[in-house]
Parts: structure tokens; C-alpha cells; sequence
């Protein structure tokens, strides 16, 4: 009997496309299988072009709602490294816990809001909200702290204001530090509910593995998001992050308009996973003792395990920002502001995403104003990847119904946690 | 403590019109006279952190770029129960924003406004850029007057 396969998950918003799943199989021959996806907000290198060094990193933390802190932070370390400053061990850790704001955040909403609904049955969100009150308050009282964590340490609850390059415009507190560290304390309960529930939920769980190359941050004894060299589960080299260019490979690809990457095979992989791959032997106990509760292990390479792998990061860093307010109220908040003094010149800056690595990379005149700018996202990263997922995963599920196949590469898709159309806000609605 | 009134500003600032609703509330901010109690958020592109802005207030007034087949520039103020969202989230990433499910996990979870107004505000020219589009220049005092006067 003849059996036609033909899925085309496909969208387009007026400004931005989606990514869209296009599969075409004709008894039981693959004719397309494809991801195909839009070029990320690269208008944002062009709008920099021309504007002062100290206006960059409130520009770039619009390109993305959710990862603003990320951006900003990527931004200030290029500019610090084109300028030569070298920032307090202060302001450094404060960097790093605002940032750790940002991964709970950005982490619980993507368990939470978009992989909990596949697990237990549900369209989105809004319907588990009455389905599974406990879990979704679970989820928010997590992301919450996020949100907190990201208001005290740079002001606001998203796209920062207090952080600059050689410092802080303002400093928090010992006592936000201490009220921090009270709702981090509090938060760690949820965040195991969370953890716990989605450990009973492993058997929906796509069992797919596909042998990867991981590409993170490294910086033994470390478990990093914000300092380190580019490390590869292909090899022992590490990379200076000045080096990225020659990592990320960037190339055209006739179905994308996004520029994908490659280094030692013809894609690899960003994100928690890969950060858990390469570094899981520096974890903290907390995070150890989750990752043993899920069964995750150094060289896992089933992509739908990333959110596994966020569950872990979201213990480890409420662990570590622990230590971190500690450390810092041990040592007092001392009142300082790094005088910035431009020059010409090109920096890099790297930090991890929670999606994955990032890269940001500019040059200045003498007068501090930006000349040109490259920005790597992790979301253009994975896209390679997600391809060679497809092509693994698609002839080997090809005899289920199209509509399972459809939900197997839309979670797929969803477990990479990519940044797609997140420039764009607008209500469209109709008046009832 | 938490204020009574939140003025919440949405969109994005580089995408011409559709970061109007920022503006809006920039142009409050800055230009101070907002009874007590009041507070103004510029939360971007933030998505889901209106949650968390929403919560344990009294009255929240939203704007943000909204396509609603008006002349450009045209505005609307409006609740909740008043529009059904058209908006197609393919929900493979968390960046797809839909103010209009925001407000409803909100309502589930216990934690939305019992006020809740939004002033939507038809863009012209949603496309990389600093400006706002003529249409919405023009009227944008009318914008920031019709935002004070809901907060009001």
C-alpha cells in the first residue's frame, strides 16, 4: 500500500520566520527532511556600528528578552578586552551571580513553560496551570528567584542598566545579597519538585542518541557560564575565546538563510548538554546528586536530555550563587567604579547562554566608537546540528503516524531551546 | 513594597513601531508627576517576566505595538475578555511572546491584576530602526496622555 508522508510545520510572522519542519516521504523513501530556519536579528551588529562603547551593552541586551544579561555581559567583556581593563574580583563575581540569575530564569521557563507540557500531555503552559498546579508553582517559584536575582544585581528584571564596562553603575547591597541568599535557600526545594517530577516522566522521553561533537566554556576545576577557554568533546585542545572564528566556521547553507557552523564534524552542539559533557566532573553536590537521580552521565548524546541537563545547571548554580553571597558578604561590598579610558582597538567576549556559547566580538575607534561588530549566537550554532539530528532520527521513526513524527522533531526542536523570533513582541489580536 | 499600579511598556526598541509601548513609558518615567503608588516598567522584549511584574498588583496598564487592522498609528484601549489573540506560537522556543497567554496563565495561577488594561497601539513600520514611523510621531503625546489618564 502507498504511504505518503508530508509534514510542513510552517509559519511566518510579518517581520521574522520561524524555523520550520518540512518532511516528505514516499513509501517509506525520504525525499526532504529538513529544518529549515530564518537568519537570528543580525541587524543588531549594524545598529551598534557608530555608537559609543558605553551604550553597546544596552543596545545588545535587546536582542533578546530573555537572554538580555547574557548579551550585555558578552558585550562589556569585548569592550574590557579591546580597552585592556581588568575589572575587581568584586565586580566579577557579581557579573557571574547576575548571570546566574539569568540561567534559573531562563532554564526553569524552558523545563517548565515548554518541555512539561510535551511531558505530561498538554498543549502549553497555560492549560497545565490547571492540570498540574503544583508543578507550574514550582516552575514559577524558580523562575522567579531568576527574575529577582537579575533585578538586584543590574537593576532591572530584564535588559540590565547597572551593568558596564569596568564595573558596576551601581552596586547592590550586602543586605539584597542577603535577602538573595534567603530566596535562593528557599528556592532549592522547588527547584528538586521540579527535578523530581520530571525524573518520574523519563519514559516520555524520546530514546534517540546520535553521536556529537559538544562544543562549551572550560575552565577546570570550574564548572563555567562566564570565564574559560573553548573546550570540544572532539579533542583536548582548548581555544581562546579571541579565537572563536576559527571554531565556529561559519558557512551558507541553501536551506537557511541563518549561517550555520562546524569545527571537527559538519555541525555540533551548544548548551547545557554540552556544558554537562565537558564539565560535569566540577559539579557541586546538590547538582551531582540530580544528575545521579536522572541517570545522566558524562557522554550522554541523546539531544532531548538537554533539558535534563538544564535541571542540573538550575541546582548547580543556586548552589554556587550560595558560596558566591557568601564569599562576597565575607568580604564586604567595597564602594568602586573602574575608570574606562577608550582607545582603538578589537575585543571578544564569550559567556555561556543558557542556549549555549556566545560569542561577541567588536572593534573601536580611539574615541570608543564601534567601527564593526560579529555576534555568534548559540541558537545559529545548533542549527547544523538539529539538521543531523533529523537525518538520523527521521528514517528511524518513519513507519509511525505523521503525527507522532511531527511531535517527535517539534520536541526535537524544543529541547535545543532556540532563540527564534524573540526580537519581535506585538499583540495581534481581533476584537471579540 | 510593592506598588499598587503598574504602567507595564513593551516591545522592542529597534524595531521602529513595535517598541512604542517602551516608549511610552520612558516618556512617563522621565517626566516624573505620576501619583504615588504608581510604578512604570520597561520590560522589553521580557515575555514571560510580566508575570512576575503582575503580581500583587491592584491595576496594571499594558502597552505595546498591537496589530489590530487600525490605521497606523490609531489606538485602542482594551481588556483582557475584549480581543482573542491571533497569534500562531509554534512554541518551539520560549522567545515567541503572547502577552494575551500571559495574562491568562496569570489568571490560573491566582496572581493577575483584578484591573488589567492594555493600550494597544497599530504600528506603521515594525523593520529594523531607532525611529518611530511618522503616524505614531504625530501622536504620540496622545499615547503618553491616554496611558496617564488609565493610571490615573
Amino acid at each position: 500500500m502507498s504511504r505518503t508522508i508530508d509534514i510542513n510545520v510552517h509559519h511566518v510572522t510579518r517581520v521574522e520566520g520561524h524555523g520550520n519542519i518540512v518532511v516528505r516521504a514516499k513509501d517509506g523513501k525520504i525525499l526532504k527532511n529538513e529544518w529549515q530556519v530564518p537568519e537570528a536579528p543580525r541587524f543588531f551588529e549594524a545598529m551598534v556600528r557608530g555608537k559609543s562603547y558605553e551604550d553597546i551593552q544596552t543596545i545588545v541586551s535587546r536582542i533578546c528578552g530573555i537572554c538580555s544579561v547574557t548579551h550585555s555581559l558578552a558585550a562589556i567583556k569585548a569592550i574590557e578586552d579591546a580597552m585592556g581593563i581588568e575589572v575587581s574580583e568584586q565586580t566579577d563575581k557579581l557579573r557571574i551571580l547576575a548571570h546566574y540569575g539569568e540561567q534559573i530564569e531562563s532554564h526553569s521557563l524552558h523545563v517548565g513553560y515548554l518541555v512539561a507540557p510535551d511531558l505530561l500531555g498538554q498543549k502549553s503552559v497555560v492549560p497545565l496551570a490547571s492540570s498540574h498546579p503544583d508543578v507550574v508553582k514550582a516552575v514559577i517559584a524558580v523562575h522567579r528567584l531568576g527574575n529577582t536575582m537579575m533585578e538586584k544585581l543590574s537593576g532591572r528584571k530584564t535588559h540590565p542598566v547597572r551593568l558596564v564596562p569596568g564595573g558596576f553603575a551601581k552596586l547592590p547591597s550586602a543586605d539584597d545579597l542577603l535577602d538573595l541568599r534567603g530566596m535562593l535557600e528557599k528556592a532549592i526545594p522547588p527547584a528538586q519538585a521540579v527535578a523530581a517530577t520530571v525524573a518520574g516522566l523519563l519514559d516520555k522521553i524520546p530514546d534517540f542518541d546520535r553521536d556529537t561533537e559538544y562544543i562549551a566554556l572550560v575552565k577546570p576545576p570550574t564548572y563555567p557560564f562566564y570565564h574559560g577557554q573553548i573546550g570540544s568533546t572532539d579533542t583536548d585542545e582548548l581555544v581562546p575565546v579571541q579565537e572563536f572564528e576559527r571554531v565556529i566556521n561559519e558557512y551558507m547553507t541553501p536551506q537557511s538563510t541563518a549561517k550555520w557552523t562546524r569545527w571537527h564534524r559538519d555541525a555540533y552542539a551548544v548548551g547545557a548538554l554540552a556544558r554537562f559533557n565537558l564539565n560535569a566532573d566540577h559539579l557541586l553536590p546538590l547538582a551531582v546528586e540530580t544528575a545521579k537521580q536522572f541517570g545522566l552521565k558524562k557522554g550522554c548524546c541523546n539531544p532531548y536530555w538537554n533539558s535534563i541537563a538544564q535541571i542540573v545547571e538550575i541546582v548547580q548554580v543556586i548552589e554556587r550563587s550560595i558560596q558566591l553571597i557568601d564569599e562576597r558578604l565575607k568580604a564586604g561590598i567595597e564602594p568602586e567604579r573602574a575608570e574606562v579610558t577608550p582607545r582603538a582597538g578589537t575585543g571578544t567576549g564569550c559567556v555561556e547562554a543558557p542556549r549555549g556559547i556566545l560569542f561577541h566580538k567588536y572593534s573601536f575607534d580611539e574615541t570608543g566608537h564601534c567601527t564593526g561588530a560579529n555576534i555568534s549566537i548559540p541558537t545559529n550554532q545548533n542549527h547544523g546540528n538539529i539538521q543531523k539530528d533529523f537525518e538520523s532520527l527521521v528514517p528511524s521513526i518513519l513507519d509511525r503516524e505523521q503525527d507522532d513524527i511531527r511531535l517527535l522533531m517539534e520536541m526535537l526542536v524544543r529541547a535545543y531551546d532556540p532563540c527564534i523570533s524573540c526580537s519581535t513582541h506585538y499583540l495581534d489580536v481581533e476584537f471579540v | 513594597m510593592t506598588a499598587d499600579t503598574v504602567i507595564i511598556g513593551l516591545g522592542n526598541l529597534y524595531l521602529r513601531d513595535e517598541g512604542v509601548g517602551v516608549r511610552v513609558v520612558r516618556a512617563l518615567s522621565e517626566r516624573g508627576g505620576l501619583p504615588e503608588g504608581v510604578e512604570t516598567l520597561d520590560l522589553g522584549t521580557g515575555g514571560l517576566t510580566v508575570l512576575h511584574a503582575l503580581n500583587g498588583r491592584r491595576r496594571a496598564v499594558i502597552v505595546d505595538c498591537a496589530m489590530m487592522g487600525e490605521a497606523p498609528g490609531a489606538w485602542r484601549r482594551f481588556g483582557p475578555d475584549e480581543v482573542q489573540s491571533r497569534k500562531v506560537t509554534m512554541r518551539y522556543s520560549l522567545h515567541e511572546g503572547d502577552l494575551m497567554q500571559t495574562l491568562e496563565l496569570a489568571r490560573k495561577l491566582g496572581e493577575c491584576p483584578a484591573d488589567v488594561r492594555i493600550i494597544g497601539i497599530q504600528p506603521e513600520r515594525v523593520e529594523p530602526g531607532e525611529e518611530l514611523s511618522p503616524a505614531l510621531q504625530e501622536r504620540f503625546e496622545e499615547y503618553v496622555r491616554a496611558v496617564a489618564e488609565e493610571a490615573g
